[in-house]
């Protein structure tokens, strides 16, 4: 069982020893806070570390925490950096989870003889004697579905998401119930290495300040037209208003990012929207969808899901959205669902979006 | 199934004649020792003949003993005490440690590097245990000099000469402290007969109350002291006494040293079949500093082809209570200074340190060969499979 510390995962290992089930907690230590400049986040001292060595002895079930600090720092922090560097907009916790967090869990369960991996992601497992899918979470405010794209095939038979029919209220009484220490725990919503929240800081620290992505250009239209001036490039996502001055007489949103001329390209709202969307990356659970099928895409998290027809290109896939969307933002993931939208059925990372206008 | 700890190293339980000797002083006669009334008297009176015991245990004089709040502190009080005190009146100072030095020592010494006029001399330990005791010469002779040791290394057991080397460093007019934490109650040690300055040693290894130590200062040696207040221990620790933990240290450190010699001989006996049988049961398995002089208690063992983490989670889940190099608050293991020093950045293998103690019986041993060699079997075959 991943123990995070948080209520969440917590609550899932109670649900498992109820139900019988012979549990060994872990936590995978990610990251040294004491190297950042919020120290009292210690890496020793990690709230998170001690909580979850509360739960689990109040569970009476052992608990072990395993260092995966240099897999996390090759495998999600240096990616983060490189794509923020090529003017993308990463999704670490999509890396972490499909890279780090449940391959080493599996390998590490194994060694300690466990035959289930189990987390507290709000998404629900189904298990028949064929196949097993990923659904999504019973609480669709919460639904957790779009971080999982990237797990290996091979890997869902062995896992168990204990709270993915629950909602977070529920989760939230069965922690008060059980009398868990972290039960009025606060969400964590920031990137976990980014303790901060200002992720320009880590990148000016592994890329150097003279990173053009770091170094001022400007914010220009579609038309070529120069129309300000920017601090850094990878300070900027698609779709952004604030930061970019005022002075036109609609408001502008970044509609992309060259990193070759550290340009920032402007528009309208309307110039926003893209419908045809490239994925590339692509990791499916229950084989490929073939040529010419519908299916439902997810382009962000919280995002609802859209209709699309697929259709394959050597390794990529390209996307037709039956409707424009806005903010198409490349680095984040293209999410794939069934028609019913419950199912997930793989995923990619966003390459490029244009409008076939 | 039984659990079986062997982690004496880390920690041990507080045995029965300390708890009882303890007792009263967390009841009935709970008085401050600087108190003038009865209360404050018996107090006292309790708190000196527990610095008696000790000093009767260190062969050294009752003046000569502090009480402090454990290990850490002590070295803490040794390293930078000393150092700060000879900063003030001396314009250069060399301090001497070993590579193998527990972080107490290590991280004090790292401090007063960054003091004015203070140069910090590691001496480096050969894969067979030797220290090399050149470097140390060389600082002794160009000046002032601090020397802190390890009597016994908590992670391989390693026995230094430091009751020699206090000779040679006295000689030359340098300061020696050693940490003598895993020494005490281990290895015979008459302070008496040495030319040690600063002794650390520590309740909670040795059967008694955690967060309870001593600091020996031989008379003459003049330490800053790091806490400041009522003017308790001779103005060197401030702060009232805790009597109960002084009494509780004082008994288990007599124990411990009128036991030495006959504890010493059953744990050798112990420490051998459970090292003969592994190395005969399991390829790839050598045990650290083997060949060297060891304190009975600690065997480092060396295993090729697992992971060191996979390896203690899965003893623990078999009830068998282990450690790898010095754990961290978290309880994740980082890969220790000491076996890195010795073995250098490239030793891959994983490191378990068993220690032995007073309850440890030979079916305990029985156990831990039998377990240790199926879960080795298995990660390996884990890792042959992936």
């Amino acid at each position: 069982m991943a123990m995070s510390g948080g209520v969440d995962s917590s609550v899932a290992a109670a649900l498992l020893v109820e139900q019988g089930h012979d549990v060994v907690g872990v936590t995978m230590k990610t990251f040294c806070y004491s190297e950042t400049p919020d120290h009292s986040k210690t890496c020793c001292g990690l709230d998170g570390i001690s909580d979850a060595k509360r739960v689990t002895s109040a569970l009476g079930i052992p608990h072990y925490v395993f260092d995966v600090e240099e897999a996390f720092d090759r495998d999600v922090i240096d990616d983060f950096v490189t794509q923020y560097a090529e003017g993308k907009t990463p999704n670490p916790c999509v890396r972490c989870n499909g890279y780090t967090k449940f391959r080493d869990l599996l390998s590490r369960g194994r060694s300690l003889g466990c035959d289930l991996i189990a987390s507290g992601h709000y998404v629900q497992i189904e298990h028949t004697h064929s196949q097993s899918r990923i659904l999504r979470g019973q609480d669709k405010q919460k639904d957790q579905s779009y971080f999982l794209w990237a797990l290996p095939d091979e890997m869902l038979k062995s896992l168990l998401f204990p709270i993915g029919n629950l909602t977070k209220e529920q989760v939230r009484e069965h922690a008060h119930a059980q009398g868990l220490v972290n039960a009025n725990k606060p969400e964590s919503q920031e990137i976990c290495f980014v303790p901060t929240g200002n992720y320009r800081d880590l990148l000016r620290e592994r890329l150097g300040k003279v990173h053009p992505a770091l170094q001022p250009g400007y914010l220009v239209r579609r038309s070529g037209e120069i129309v300000g001036e920017h601090n850094g490039y990878a300070g900027f996502t698609i779709g952004q208003r604030k930061g970019l001055g005022g002075g036109s007489s609609e408001p502008m949103f970044v509609l992309s990012i060259n990193p070759n001329t550290k340009e920032v390209i402007v528009g309208t709202r309307a110039e926003l929207f893209d419908d045809i969307v490239i994925i590339s990356g692509l990791n499916w659970l229950g084989g490929p969808i073939e040529e010419g099928a519908t299916t439902l895409v997810q382009l962000r998290y919280r995002a609802p899901a859209v209709s699309a027809l697929v259709s394959h290109e050597e390794d990529q896939v390209i996307l037709k959205l039956q409707e424009a969307q806005p903010a198409v933002t490349p680095g984040q993931s293209a999410v794939l669902f069934d028609q019913e939208n419950r199912c997930l059925i793989g995923g990619g990372t966003i390459a490029s979006a244009h409008s076939s206008d | 199934m039984k659990a079986v700890y062997l982690d004496h190293a880390a920690t041990t339980p507080i045995r029965n004649e300390v708890r009882e000797a303890m007792e009263p002083y967390l009841s009935e006669s709970f008085g401050n020792p600087s108190s003038l009334h009865r209360w404050g008297r018996e107090a006292s009176a309790a708190l000196e003949n527990a610095r008696a015991t000790v000093a009767e245990a260190l062969s050294v004089s009752p003046k000569e003993i502090y009480f402090t709040r454990g290990g850490t502190e002590s070295d803490n009080l040794a390293v930078l005490g000393c150092c700060k005190f000879m900063e003030t009146h001396k314009k250069q100072l060399t301090l001497v440690v070993s590579a193998i030095e527990h972080s107490a020592i290590l991280d004090p010494a790292k401090l007063v590097t960054e003091w004015q006029g203070v140069e910090l001399v590691t001496l480096p330990v050969s894969q067979d245990g030797v220290l090399d005791q050149e470097p140390l010469k060389l600082a002794l002779e160009s000046g002032p000099t601090v020397v802190s040791l390890l009597w016994v290394n908590n992670e391989t057991g390693l026995v230094f000469p430091v009751a020699e080397i206090s000779g040679l460093v006295n000689e030359l007019g340098g300061t020696m402290h050693t940490d003598a934490v895993q020494a005490v109650g281990k290895i015979p040690v008459n302070v008496r007969e040495t030319s040690i300055h600063l002794l650390t040693a520590s309740g909670h290894k040795i059967y008694g109350p955690k967060g309870t130590g001593i600091l020996f200062v031989r008379s003459g040696v003049d330490l800053v002291p790091l806490v400041h207040g009522g003017g308790q221990e001779q103005t060197l620790r401030a702060g009232t006494e805790d009597v109960a933990g002084a009494v509780g240290f004082a008994c288990s450190l007599q124990l411990a040293v009128e036991e030495q010699q006959q504890s010493c001989k059953r744990l050798t006996e112990l420490r051998s079949v459970l090292e003969r049988s592994l190395l005969e049961l399991i390829p790839g398995l050598s045990i650290n500093l083997q060949d060297a002089n060891r304190a009975s208690h600690i065997s480092s063992i060396a295993i090729d082809d697992v992971d060191g983490e996979d390896l203690l989670a899965a003893l623990d889940l078999e009830g068998i209570a282990a450690s790898g190099g010095s754990a961290c608050e978290s309880g994740s293991t980082q890969t220790s200074h000491v076996i890195t020093a010795l073995y250098g950045e490239e030793h891959s293998a994983a490191t378990v340190r068993f220690s032995l103690g007073r309850e440890t019986t030979e079916h305990d041993i029985e156990q831990t060969i039998l377990k240790l060699t199926s879960i080795v079997t298995r990660l390996r075959n884990l890792g042959v499979a992936s």
